[in-house]
Protein backbone atom coordinates (compact mmCIF):
# COMPACT_ATOMS: atom_id res chain seq x y z
CA UNK A 1 0.00 0.00 0.00
CA UNK A 2 1.59 3.41 -0.89
CA UNK A 3 1.65 6.40 1.39
CA UNK A 4 0.38 9.20 -0.99
CA UNK A 5 -0.63 12.58 -1.02
CA UNK A 6 -4.16 12.49 0.04
CA UNK A 7 -6.23 12.18 -2.90
CA UNK A 8 -10.55 13.34 -3.65
CA UNK A 9 -11.93 10.52 -4.84
CA UNK A 10 -14.89 11.41 -7.94
CA UNK A 11 -17.28 9.07 -9.38
CA UNK A 12 -18.78 8.98 -12.78
CA UNK A 13 -22.04 8.47 -11.82
CA UNK A 14 -23.56 7.79 -15.41
CA UNK A 15 -21.29 4.00 -15.53
CA UNK A 16 -21.71 3.44 -11.64
CA UNK A 17 -23.78 0.08 -11.07
CA UNK A 18 -23.87 1.40 -6.84
CA UNK A 19 -22.84 -2.19 -6.56
CA UNK A 20 -20.49 -0.93 -3.36
CA UNK A 21 -17.34 -2.92 -4.16
CA UNK A 22 -15.76 -0.11 -3.33
CA UNK A 23 -16.86 0.51 -0.35
CA UNK A 24 -15.81 -3.05 0.50
CA UNK A 25 -12.12 -2.88 -0.42
CA UNK A 26 -11.64 0.07 1.44
CA UNK A 27 -9.29 0.17 4.78
CA UNK A 28 -10.74 3.44 5.75
CA UNK A 29 -12.75 2.91 9.02
CA UNK A 30 -16.88 3.31 8.80
CA UNK A 31 -18.75 5.61 7.37
CA UNK A 32 -16.02 6.71 4.35
CA UNK A 33 -19.23 6.11 1.86
CA UNK A 34 -21.62 8.03 -0.14
CA UNK A 35 -25.69 8.01 -0.07
CA UNK A 36 -25.33 5.58 -3.03
CA UNK A 37 -23.39 2.74 -1.75
CA UNK A 38 -20.14 4.11 -3.00
CA UNK A 39 -16.84 5.18 -1.12
CA UNK A 40 -17.13 8.82 -0.01
CA UNK A 41 -16.55 12.04 -2.57
CA UNK A 42 -17.53 14.48 -0.67
CA UNK A 43 -14.27 14.58 1.51
CA UNK A 44 -10.58 13.85 0.67
CA UNK A 45 -8.74 10.35 1.71
CA UNK A 46 -5.90 10.21 3.29
CA UNK A 47 -4.99 6.68 2.99
CA UNK A 48 -5.02 6.83 -0.61
CA UNK A 49 -4.25 3.04 -1.55
CA UNK A 50 -6.57 3.77 -4.73
CA UNK A 51 -7.86 0.14 -4.48
CA UNK A 52 -11.17 1.04 -5.10
CA UNK A 53 -10.18 2.22 -8.42
CA UNK A 54 -8.80 -1.36 -9.30
CA UNK A 55 -11.95 -3.10 -7.83
CA UNK A 56 -14.95 -1.07 -9.60
CA UNK A 57 -16.10 -3.64 -12.42
CA UNK A 58 -16.79 -0.69 -14.78
CA UNK A 59 -13.85 1.38 -14.02
CA UNK A 60 -15.43 4.61 -12.97
CA UNK A 61 -13.56 6.05 -10.34
CA UNK A 62 -11.15 8.78 -10.59
CA UNK A 63 -9.29 11.46 -7.92
CA UNK A 64 -7.17 14.54 -8.18
CA UNK A 65 -4.88 14.55 -5.58
CA UNK A 66 -4.97 17.25 -2.40
CA UNK A 67 -2.56 18.99 -1.16
CA UNK A 68 -3.52 19.32 2.31
CA UNK A 69 -1.81 22.70 2.96
CA UNK A 70 -0.78 24.47 0.48
CA UNK A 71 -3.73 23.68 -2.04
CA UNK A 72 -6.75 24.57 0.47
CA UNK A 73 -8.57 26.60 -2.37
CA UNK A 74 -7.83 23.21 -4.92
CA UNK A 75 -9.86 21.28 -1.99
CA UNK A 76 -12.76 23.80 -1.64
CA UNK A 77 -13.60 23.97 -5.68
CA UNK A 78 -12.98 20.23 -5.93
CA UNK A 79 -15.65 20.15 -2.75
CA UNK A 80 -17.63 22.52 -4.71
CA UNK A 81 -17.95 20.60 -7.83
CA UNK A 82 -18.71 17.65 -5.39
CA UNK A 83 -21.42 19.48 -3.37
CA UNK A 84 -24.28 17.72 -5.22
CA UNK A 85 -23.55 14.68 -3.27
CA UNK A 86 -25.91 15.07 0.43
CA UNK A 87 -23.19 14.67 2.85
CA UNK A 88 -22.28 11.32 4.73
CA UNK A 89 -22.21 10.35 8.33
CA UNK A 90 -19.66 8.84 10.99
CA UNK A 91 -20.59 5.39 12.13
CA UNK A 92 -20.45 6.72 15.94
CA UNK A 93 -23.39 7.86 17.90
CA UNK B 1 -32.16 -5.16 34.25
CA UNK B 2 -34.32 -2.67 32.10
CA UNK B 3 -36.45 -3.47 29.68
CA UNK B 4 -35.16 -2.81 25.66
CA UNK B 5 -36.84 -1.90 22.95
CA UNK B 6 -36.39 -5.01 21.00
CA UNK B 7 -34.42 -8.31 21.69
CA UNK B 8 -32.57 -7.93 18.54
CA UNK B 9 -32.22 -5.48 15.83
CA UNK B 10 -31.38 -6.86 12.58
CA UNK B 11 -29.68 -4.27 9.89
CA UNK B 12 -30.15 -5.27 6.19
CA UNK B 13 -32.77 -6.80 5.10
CA UNK B 14 -31.35 -9.23 2.55
CA UNK B 15 -31.71 -13.43 2.77
CA UNK B 16 -29.26 -13.56 5.71
CA UNK B 17 -31.02 -10.90 7.63
CA UNK B 18 -35.14 -11.65 6.63
CA UNK B 19 -34.11 -15.37 7.63
CA UNK B 20 -32.64 -14.62 11.08
CA UNK B 21 -35.35 -12.50 11.78
CA UNK B 22 -37.76 -15.00 10.39
CA UNK B 23 -36.64 -18.15 12.82
CA UNK B 24 -36.11 -15.28 15.68
CA UNK B 25 -39.44 -13.71 15.60
CA UNK B 26 -41.09 -17.38 15.03
CA UNK B 27 -39.45 -18.28 18.71
CA UNK B 28 -40.91 -15.15 20.11
CA UNK B 29 -37.97 -12.86 20.25
CA UNK B 30 -38.80 -8.93 19.82
CA UNK B 31 -37.04 -8.45 16.83
CA UNK B 32 -36.66 -5.07 14.20
CA UNK B 33 -35.52 -5.68 10.73
CA UNK B 34 -34.54 -2.61 8.81
CA UNK B 35 -32.98 -1.94 5.41
CA UNK B 36 -32.00 1.17 4.07
CA UNK B 37 -33.55 0.69 0.25
CA UNK B 38 -36.75 1.36 -0.78
CA UNK B 39 -36.93 -2.05 -3.13
CA UNK B 40 -35.48 -4.78 -1.42
CA UNK B 41 -32.92 -6.39 -4.32
CA UNK B 42 -33.03 -3.65 -5.88
CA UNK B 43 -30.37 -2.66 -7.94
CA UNK B 44 -29.89 -6.59 -8.41
CA UNK B 45 -26.20 -7.35 -7.76
CA UNK B 46 -26.53 -10.95 -8.01
CA UNK B 47 -27.09 -13.85 -10.47
CA UNK B 48 -29.74 -15.61 -8.46
CA UNK B 49 -28.56 -19.53 -8.41
CA UNK B 50 -29.46 -21.48 -5.11
CA UNK B 51 -29.57 -25.12 -4.63
CA UNK B 52 -32.77 -27.00 -3.66
CA UNK B 53 -31.64 -28.38 -0.53
CA UNK B 54 -30.51 -24.64 0.09
CA UNK B 55 -33.78 -23.58 0.13
CA UNK B 56 -34.79 -26.51 1.60
CA UNK B 57 -32.35 -26.61 5.02
CA UNK B 58 -33.22 -22.66 5.78
CA UNK B 59 -37.56 -23.85 5.53
CA UNK B 60 -38.09 -22.10 2.68
CA UNK B 61 -40.31 -23.26 0.20
CA UNK B 62 -39.44 -22.93 -3.74
CA UNK B 63 -42.49 -20.49 -4.01
CA UNK B 64 -42.99 -19.80 -7.99
CA UNK B 65 -43.35 -16.01 -6.70
CA UNK B 66 -39.42 -15.62 -6.79
CA UNK B 67 -38.39 -18.38 -9.20
CA UNK B 68 -37.03 -17.72 -12.11
CA UNK B 69 -35.78 -21.52 -13.61
CA UNK B 70 -35.49 -24.81 -12.13
CA UNK B 71 -31.94 -25.84 -12.43
CA UNK B 72 -30.77 -29.43 -13.12
CA UNK B 73 -26.94 -29.08 -13.50
CA UNK B 74 -23.82 -27.82 -14.33
CA UNK B 75 -21.37 -27.60 -17.06
CA UNK B 76 -17.75 -26.45 -16.32
CA UNK B 77 -15.89 -25.24 -19.45
CA UNK B 78 -11.90 -25.09 -19.97
CA UNK B 79 -10.24 -21.91 -21.62
CA UNK B 80 -11.23 -23.66 -25.26
CA UNK B 81 -14.47 -24.71 -24.37
CA UNK B 82 -14.42 -28.47 -23.61
CA UNK B 83 -16.83 -29.16 -20.66
CA UNK B 84 -17.63 -31.62 -18.39
CA UNK B 85 -21.51 -32.05 -17.71
CA UNK B 86 -23.45 -33.10 -14.36
CA UNK B 87 -26.51 -32.79 -15.79
CA UNK B 88 -28.48 -34.73 -12.56
CA UNK B 89 -31.59 -35.83 -14.58
CA UNK B 90 -29.02 -38.14 -16.57
CA UNK B 91 -27.45 -39.03 -13.43
CA UNK B 92 -30.14 -39.68 -10.85
CA UNK B 93 -33.51 -39.50 -13.44
CA UNK B 94 -35.29 -41.01 -10.68
CA UNK B 95 -35.11 -37.81 -8.82
CA UNK B 96 -34.21 -35.11 -10.72
CA UNK B 97 -36.29 -33.68 -13.88
CA UNK B 98 -38.97 -31.81 -14.57
CA UNK B 99 -41.78 -34.50 -14.87
CA UNK B 100 -44.42 -35.02 -12.08
CA UNK B 101 -42.78 -36.69 -9.23
CA UNK B 102 -39.18 -35.29 -9.44
CA UNK B 103 -37.45 -32.41 -8.77
CA UNK B 104 -34.97 -29.92 -9.84
CA UNK B 105 -31.28 -29.89 -7.69
CA UNK B 106 -31.98 -26.15 -7.57
CA UNK B 107 -33.01 -22.77 -8.89
CA UNK B 108 -32.05 -19.34 -10.46
CA UNK B 109 -34.15 -16.69 -8.37
CA UNK B 110 -35.51 -13.10 -8.99
CA UNK B 111 -33.27 -11.63 -5.94
CA UNK B 112 -35.94 -8.86 -5.98
CA UNK B 113 -38.80 -11.03 -5.19
CA UNK B 114 -36.94 -13.58 -3.11
CA UNK B 115 -35.13 -10.87 -1.13
CA UNK B 116 -39.13 -9.64 -0.77
CA UNK B 117 -40.47 -12.95 0.35
CA UNK B 118 -38.27 -13.57 2.94
CA UNK B 119 -38.89 -10.37 3.99
CA UNK B 120 -42.35 -10.77 3.96
CA UNK B 121 -41.99 -14.03 5.62
CA UNK B 122 -40.73 -12.45 8.95
CA UNK B 123 -42.76 -10.33 9.16
CA UNK B 124 -45.61 -12.55 9.47
CA UNK B 125 -43.77 -14.21 11.87
CA UNK B 126 -43.89 -11.10 13.89
CA UNK B 127 -40.72 -8.96 13.18
CA UNK B 128 -41.11 -5.78 12.80
CA UNK B 129 -39.86 -4.91 9.44
CA UNK B 130 -38.75 -1.03 7.98
CA UNK B 131 -37.92 0.04 5.01
CA UNK B 132 -36.04 3.55 4.04
CA UNK B 133 -34.19 3.04 7.57
CA UNK B 134 -31.06 3.35 7.61
CA UNK B 135 -28.64 2.14 10.48
CA UNK B 136 -25.84 4.69 11.26
CA UNK B 137 -23.95 3.52 14.66
CA UNK B 138 -24.50 2.01 17.59
CA UNK B 139 -22.77 1.89 21.45
CA UNK B 140 -22.92 -0.86 24.21
CA UNK B 141 -24.31 0.14 27.53
CA UNK B 142 -23.53 -0.44 31.10
CA UNK B 143 -26.84 -2.11 31.78
CA UNK B 144 -25.25 -4.72 29.25
CA UNK B 145 -27.94 -3.33 26.25
CA UNK B 146 -26.88 -1.11 23.17
CA UNK B 147 -28.23 1.83 21.39
CA UNK B 148 -28.63 1.84 18.07
CA UNK B 149 -29.05 4.96 16.22
CA UNK B 150 -31.09 4.86 12.51
CA UNK B 151 -32.25 7.33 10.40
CA UNK B 152 -35.94 6.42 8.66
CA UNK B 153 -36.98 8.96 5.97
CA UNK B 154 -35.16 11.38 7.71
CA UNK B 155 -36.16 11.16 10.96
CA UNK B 156 -32.96 10.04 13.26
CA UNK B 157 -34.46 7.95 16.13
CA UNK B 158 -32.41 5.60 18.76
CA UNK B 159 -33.41 2.82 19.90
CA UNK B 160 -32.09 0.35 22.53
CA UNK B 161 -31.40 -3.53 22.10
CA UNK B 162 -30.30 -6.59 23.46
CA UNK B 163 -28.06 -7.83 20.40
CA UNK B 164 -27.48 -5.80 17.19
CA UNK B 165 -27.14 -7.81 14.04
CA UNK B 166 -24.82 -7.05 11.14
CA UNK B 167 -26.52 -8.28 7.81
CA UNK B 168 -25.77 -5.52 5.84
CA UNK B 169 -23.75 -7.40 3.18
CA UNK B 170 -20.56 -7.26 1.25
CA UNK B 171 -20.60 -2.94 2.31
CA UNK B 172 -21.00 -3.66 5.51
CA UNK B 173 -20.52 -0.58 7.90
CA UNK B 174 -21.52 -2.62 11.05
CA UNK B 175 -18.63 -4.31 11.48
CA UNK B 176 -16.43 -1.07 11.16
CA UNK B 177 -18.61 0.20 14.06
CA UNK B 178 -17.44 -2.04 16.26
CA UNK B 179 -14.05 -1.96 15.26
CA UNK B 180 -13.70 -5.05 13.30
CA UNK B 181 -11.27 -5.79 10.64
CA UNK B 182 -13.39 -5.97 7.38
CA UNK B 183 -12.40 -4.92 4.50
CA UNK B 184 -11.55 -7.37 2.14
CA UNK B 185 -7.78 -7.87 0.23
CA UNK B 186 -7.93 -6.97 -3.31
CA UNK B 187 -6.57 -10.54 -4.17
CA UNK B 188 -9.95 -11.43 -2.80
CA UNK B 189 -12.66 -9.35 -3.99
CA UNK B 190 -13.79 -10.66 -7.68
CA UNK B 191 -15.06 -7.42 -9.36
CA UNK B 192 -18.36 -8.63 -11.25
CA UNK B 193 -20.57 -7.80 -14.06
CA UNK B 194 -23.35 -9.36 -15.76
CA UNK B 195 -25.70 -8.62 -18.38
CA UNK B 196 -29.19 -10.22 -18.56
CA UNK B 197 -29.96 -10.89 -21.93
CA UNK B 198 -32.05 -12.37 -24.80
CA UNK B 199 -31.44 -14.25 -27.53
CA UNK B 200 -28.72 -16.68 -25.82
CA UNK B 201 -29.72 -20.65 -25.55
CA UNK B 202 -29.50 -22.50 -22.39
CA UNK B 203 -30.64 -26.06 -21.56
CA UNK B 204 -31.36 -25.93 -17.66
CA UNK B 205 -27.76 -25.91 -16.65
CA UNK B 206 -25.59 -24.07 -14.97
CA UNK B 207 -22.62 -23.11 -16.89
CA UNK B 208 -19.09 -22.06 -15.61
CA UNK B 209 -16.17 -21.43 -18.34
CA UNK B 210 -12.78 -21.23 -16.12
CA UNK B 211 -9.77 -20.01 -17.85
CA UNK B 212 -7.44 -16.84 -17.51
CA UNK B 213 -7.68 -15.94 -20.88
CA UNK B 214 -11.64 -14.54 -20.02
CA UNK B 215 -11.66 -13.76 -16.32
CA UNK B 216 -8.76 -13.78 -14.55
CA UNK B 217 -8.86 -14.82 -10.73
CA UNK B 218 -12.50 -15.75 -10.89
CA UNK B 219 -14.62 -17.45 -13.51
CA UNK B 220 -17.22 -16.62 -16.20
CA UNK B 221 -21.02 -18.09 -16.30
CA UNK B 222 -23.76 -18.62 -18.55
CA UNK B 223 -27.12 -18.90 -16.34
CA UNK B 224 -30.72 -19.80 -17.49
CA UNK B 225 -33.25 -17.03 -16.80
CA UNK B 226 -36.28 -18.09 -17.18
CA UNK B 227 -38.59 -17.04 -20.22
CA UNK B 228 -35.85 -17.80 -22.78
CA UNK B 229 -33.39 -15.36 -21.14
CA UNK B 230 -29.82 -15.86 -20.11
CA UNK B 231 -27.69 -14.23 -17.49
CA UNK B 232 -23.77 -13.80 -18.91
CA UNK B 233 -21.47 -12.48 -16.28
CA UNK B 234 -18.06 -12.86 -14.95
CA UNK B 235 -15.75 -11.93 -12.02
CA UNK B 236 -12.01 -10.80 -12.21
CA UNK B 237 -9.94 -10.16 -9.56
CA UNK B 238 -8.18 -6.92 -9.80
CA UNK B 239 -4.17 -7.87 -9.47
CA UNK B 240 -4.34 -10.37 -12.00
CA UNK B 241 -5.26 -8.01 -14.70
CA UNK B 242 -5.11 -4.03 -15.42
CA UNK B 243 -8.73 -4.24 -17.40
CA UNK B 244 -12.12 -3.68 -15.53
CA UNK B 245 -14.69 -6.56 -15.34
CA UNK B 246 -16.68 -4.13 -18.31
CA UNK B 247 -13.37 -4.92 -20.70
CA UNK B 248 -13.05 -8.93 -19.88
CA UNK B 249 -17.15 -9.55 -20.29
CA UNK B 250 -17.45 -7.92 -23.43
CA UNK B 251 -14.14 -9.87 -24.65
CA UNK B 252 -15.78 -13.05 -23.35
CA UNK B 253 -18.90 -12.08 -25.27
CA UNK B 254 -17.20 -11.17 -28.70
CA UNK B 255 -14.26 -13.79 -28.35
CA UNK B 256 -13.98 -16.36 -26.69
CA UNK B 257 -15.70 -20.03 -28.00
CA UNK B 258 -19.52 -18.83 -27.17
CA UNK B 259 -19.11 -15.80 -29.34
CA UNK B 260 -21.48 -17.33 -32.09
CA UNK B 261 -23.99 -18.78 -29.07
CA UNK B 262 -23.80 -14.85 -28.49
CA UNK B 263 -23.60 -13.30 -31.59
CA UNK B 264 -27.91 -12.55 -31.44
CA UNK B 265 -27.53 -11.26 -27.41
CA UNK B 266 -29.59 -8.28 -26.54
CA UNK B 267 -28.76 -6.80 -23.68
CA UNK B 268 -31.99 -6.29 -20.92
CA UNK B 269 -30.03 -5.11 -17.57
CA UNK B 270 -26.96 -4.81 -16.28
CA UNK B 271 -26.04 -5.74 -12.76
CA UNK B 272 -22.63 -6.44 -11.13
CA UNK B 273 -20.68 -6.47 -7.70
CA UNK B 274 -18.46 -7.50 -5.71
CA UNK B 275 -17.73 -11.03 -4.73
CA UNK B 276 -15.84 -12.15 -1.62
CA UNK B 277 -13.98 -15.05 -2.45
CA UNK B 278 -11.94 -14.96 0.79
CA UNK B 279 -11.91 -16.47 4.37
CA UNK B 280 -15.04 -15.50 6.75
CA UNK B 281 -14.23 -13.06 8.99
CA UNK B 282 -11.51 -13.92 11.66
CA UNK B 283 -13.97 -11.80 14.59
CA UNK B 284 -17.99 -12.15 13.89
CA UNK B 285 -19.12 -10.91 16.68
CA UNK B 286 -18.50 -7.91 19.47
CA UNK B 287 -20.11 -6.19 22.47
CA UNK B 288 -23.83 -6.57 21.36
CA UNK B 289 -22.95 -7.33 18.02
CA UNK B 290 -22.82 -10.46 15.26
CA UNK B 291 -22.23 -10.58 11.90
CA UNK B 292 -24.07 -12.86 9.40
CA UNK B 293 -24.35 -13.53 5.55
CA UNK B 294 -21.81 -11.36 3.20
CA UNK B 295 -20.98 -9.19 6.09
CA UNK B 296 -18.73 -11.57 7.69
CA UNK B 297 -17.84 -12.79 4.67
CA UNK B 298 -19.64 -16.16 4.58
CA UNK B 299 -19.68 -17.10 0.73
CA UNK B 300 -18.36 -19.65 -0.46
CA UNK B 301 -14.79 -19.17 -1.64
CA UNK B 302 -14.56 -21.76 -4.66
CA UNK B 303 -18.19 -20.90 -6.32
CA UNK B 304 -18.63 -17.23 -4.80
CA UNK B 305 -22.09 -18.10 -4.17
CA UNK B 306 -23.28 -16.49 -0.46
CA UNK B 307 -26.89 -17.08 -0.97
CA UNK B 308 -27.41 -20.84 0.53
CA UNK B 309 -24.30 -19.45 3.40
CA UNK B 310 -26.41 -16.41 3.89
CA UNK B 311 -29.92 -18.29 5.12
CA UNK B 312 -28.01 -20.90 6.62
CA UNK B 313 -26.06 -18.62 8.68
CA UNK B 314 -29.11 -16.91 9.22
CA UNK B 315 -30.71 -19.76 10.70
CA UNK B 316 -27.43 -20.63 13.02
CA UNK B 317 -27.92 -17.11 14.03
CA UNK B 318 -31.30 -16.70 14.77
CA UNK B 319 -30.79 -20.28 16.68
CA UNK B 320 -27.50 -19.52 18.66
CA UNK B 321 -29.24 -15.93 19.65
CA UNK B 322 -32.81 -17.91 20.86
CA UNK B 323 -30.84 -20.18 22.99
CA UNK B 324 -28.42 -17.34 24.27
CA UNK B 325 -30.85 -14.77 24.84
CA UNK B 326 -33.52 -17.13 26.03
CA UNK B 327 -31.22 -18.34 28.73
CA UNK B 328 -30.39 -14.61 30.04
CA UNK B 329 -26.38 -14.87 29.11
CA UNK B 330 -24.45 -11.90 29.22
CA UNK B 331 -23.63 -10.33 26.12
CA UNK B 332 -20.12 -8.50 26.26
CA UNK B 333 -16.92 -9.32 26.72
CA UNK B 334 -16.76 -11.67 24.24
CA UNK B 335 -19.34 -13.57 25.18
CA UNK B 336 -20.91 -13.96 22.01
CA UNK B 337 -17.90 -15.84 20.49
CA UNK B 338 -20.34 -19.27 21.03
CA UNK B 339 -22.04 -17.71 18.09
CA UNK B 340 -18.76 -17.79 15.93
CA UNK B 341 -18.21 -21.29 17.61
CA UNK B 342 -21.32 -22.85 16.60
CA UNK B 343 -21.30 -21.11 12.85
CA UNK B 344 -17.85 -22.66 12.12
CA UNK B 345 -18.94 -26.45 13.64
CA UNK B 346 -22.04 -25.73 11.54
CA UNK B 347 -20.69 -24.07 8.23
CA UNK B 348 -17.84 -22.99 8.86
CA UNK B 349 -15.04 -25.29 8.86
CA UNK B 350 -15.83 -26.28 5.53
CA UNK B 351 -15.97 -22.87 4.14
CA UNK B 352 -12.33 -22.58 5.56
CA UNK B 353 -11.48 -26.09 3.83
CA UNK B 354 -12.92 -24.52 0.41
CA UNK B 355 -10.67 -21.17 1.14
CA UNK B 356 -7.70 -23.73 1.38
CA UNK B 357 -8.59 -25.23 -2.11
CA UNK B 358 -8.98 -22.04 -3.66
CA UNK B 359 -6.00 -20.28 -2.22
CA UNK B 360 -3.56 -23.31 -3.34
CA UNK B 361 -5.14 -22.90 -7.06
CA UNK B 362 -4.70 -19.47 -7.27
CA UNK B 363 -1.24 -18.70 -5.33
CA UNK B 364 0.27 -21.67 -9.00
CA UNK B 365 1.97 -18.98 -10.78
CA UNK B 366 1.75 -20.96 -13.65
CA UNK B 367 -0.76 -19.35 -15.80
CA UNK B 368 -1.61 -22.97 -17.34
CA UNK B 369 -1.33 -25.25 -14.66
CA UNK B 370 -3.64 -22.80 -12.63
CA UNK B 371 -6.14 -23.11 -15.24
CA UNK B 372 -6.32 -27.00 -14.94
CA UNK B 373 -6.56 -26.99 -11.79
CA UNK B 374 -9.41 -24.80 -11.41
CA UNK B 375 -10.96 -26.30 -14.58
CA UNK B 376 -10.43 -29.87 -11.82
CA UNK B 377 -11.69 -28.15 -9.39
CA UNK B 378 -14.79 -26.85 -10.65
CA UNK B 379 -15.65 -30.26 -12.26
CA UNK B 380 -15.08 -32.11 -9.06
CA UNK B 381 -16.97 -29.65 -6.96
CA UNK B 382 -20.02 -29.83 -8.66
CA UNK B 383 -20.14 -33.82 -9.20
CA UNK B 384 -22.53 -35.74 -7.59
CA UNK B 385 -19.72 -37.24 -5.35
CA UNK B 386 -18.23 -33.97 -4.27
CA UNK B 387 -17.60 -34.02 -0.30
CA UNK B 388 -18.88 -30.36 -0.64
CA UNK B 389 -22.39 -30.75 -2.04
CA UNK B 390 -23.78 -29.96 1.07
CA UNK B 391 -22.31 -26.20 0.25
C1 LIG C 1 -22.65 -10.41 -9.63
C2 LIG C 1 -22.96 -11.29 -8.48
C3 LIG C 1 -23.52 -12.54 -8.70
C4 LIG C 1 -23.81 -13.38 -7.64
N1 LIG C 1 -24.38 -14.58 -7.92
C5 LIG C 1 -24.70 -15.43 -6.91
C6 LIG C 1 -25.33 -16.67 -7.20
O1 LIG C 1 -25.66 -16.98 -8.35
N2 LIG C 1 -25.61 -17.50 -6.17
C7 LIG C 1 -25.29 -17.17 -4.88
O2 LIG C 1 -25.54 -17.99 -3.99
N3 LIG C 1 -24.73 -15.98 -4.58
C8 LIG C 1 -24.42 -15.11 -5.57
N4 LIG C 1 -23.84 -13.89 -5.26
C9 LIG C 1 -23.60 -13.56 -3.85
C10 LIG C 1 -24.87 -13.12 -3.16
O3 LIG C 1 -25.50 -12.10 -3.89
C11 LIG C 1 -24.59 -12.59 -1.74
O4 LIG C 1 -23.75 -13.48 -1.08
C12 LIG C 1 -25.88 -12.42 -0.94
O5 LIG C 1 -26.65 -11.37 -1.46
C13 LIG C 1 -25.58 -12.14 0.52
O6 LIG C 1 -26.77 -11.88 1.22
P1 LIG C 1 -26.80 -10.96 2.50
O7 LIG C 1 -28.15 -11.08 3.07
O8 LIG C 1 -25.64 -11.28 3.36
O9 LIG C 1 -26.49 -9.49 1.98
P2 LIG C 1 -27.26 -8.57 0.89
O10 LIG C 1 -28.10 -9.38 0.01
O11 LIG C 1 -26.22 -7.71 0.30
O12 LIG C 1 -28.23 -7.66 1.79
C14 LIG C 1 -27.73 -6.62 2.58
C15 LIG C 1 -28.86 -5.65 2.82
O13 LIG C 1 -28.44 -4.70 3.80
C16 LIG C 1 -28.91 -3.43 3.45
N5 LIG C 1 -28.06 -2.45 4.12
C17 LIG C 1 -26.73 -2.25 3.94
N6 LIG C 1 -26.29 -1.28 4.76
C18 LIG C 1 -27.35 -0.87 5.48
C19 LIG C 1 -27.52 0.11 6.52
N7 LIG C 1 -26.50 0.83 6.98
N8 LIG C 1 -28.75 0.29 7.02
C20 LIG C 1 -29.80 -0.43 6.57
N9 LIG C 1 -29.69 -1.39 5.62
C21 LIG C 1 -28.48 -1.60 5.08
C22 LIG C 1 -28.84 -3.41 1.95
O14 LIG C 1 -29.74 -2.44 1.43
C23 LIG C 1 -29.25 -4.84 1.59
O15 LIG C 1 -30.62 -4.95 1.38
C24 LIG C 1 -23.53 -13.01 -6.30
C25 LIG C 1 -23.00 -11.74 -6.06
C26 LIG C 1 -22.71 -10.89 -7.14
C27 LIG C 1 -22.11 -9.55 -6.85
S1 LIG D 1 -17.23 -0.09 -7.43
FE1 LIG D 1 -17.62 1.35 -9.16
S2 LIG D 1 -19.66 0.72 -9.92
FE2 LIG D 1 -19.45 -0.21 -7.87
S3 LIG D 1 -20.39 1.31 -6.48
FE3 LIG D 1 -18.17 1.76 -6.52
S4 LIG D 1 -17.99 3.33 -8.15
FE4 LIG D 1 -20.01 2.40 -8.45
Amino acid sequence: MSKQQPVLFSIGWNACINCGACVAICPQEAGFVSPFDTIAVDRPCDIACLLCEAICPVDTITHVPVLQQVAQPALATALRRTRSAPPTHPGEL
Amino acid sequence: MPPTDYDLIIIGAGPAGSTTARFAAEAGLRVLLVDKRQELGAPIQCSGAISGHGLAAAGIDADPEFIHEAIYGFAIYDQEGERTVHDYRLLKPDEYGAAEGKKPLGYVVDRRRFDRYLMTQAERAGAGVWLKTEGLGYQPTDDGHCTVSLRRYNQDLRLTTRVLVGADGLQSQVGRWAGLQTHIKITELAGCLQFIVDGVETEGLLEIVTGHEWAPGGYAWVFPKGHGYAEIGLGVIATMTDKPAQWHLDKFIRQSFFRRRFANSRVLEVQGGGVPLAAPLRTQYADNLILVGDAARHVNPITGGGLHTAVAGGKIAADFLIGHLGDGLPLQDGALRAYQTLWLEELGEKMWKLYGIKTDIFHNMNIQQRDRQLYATMSDYFSPTSEFKKI
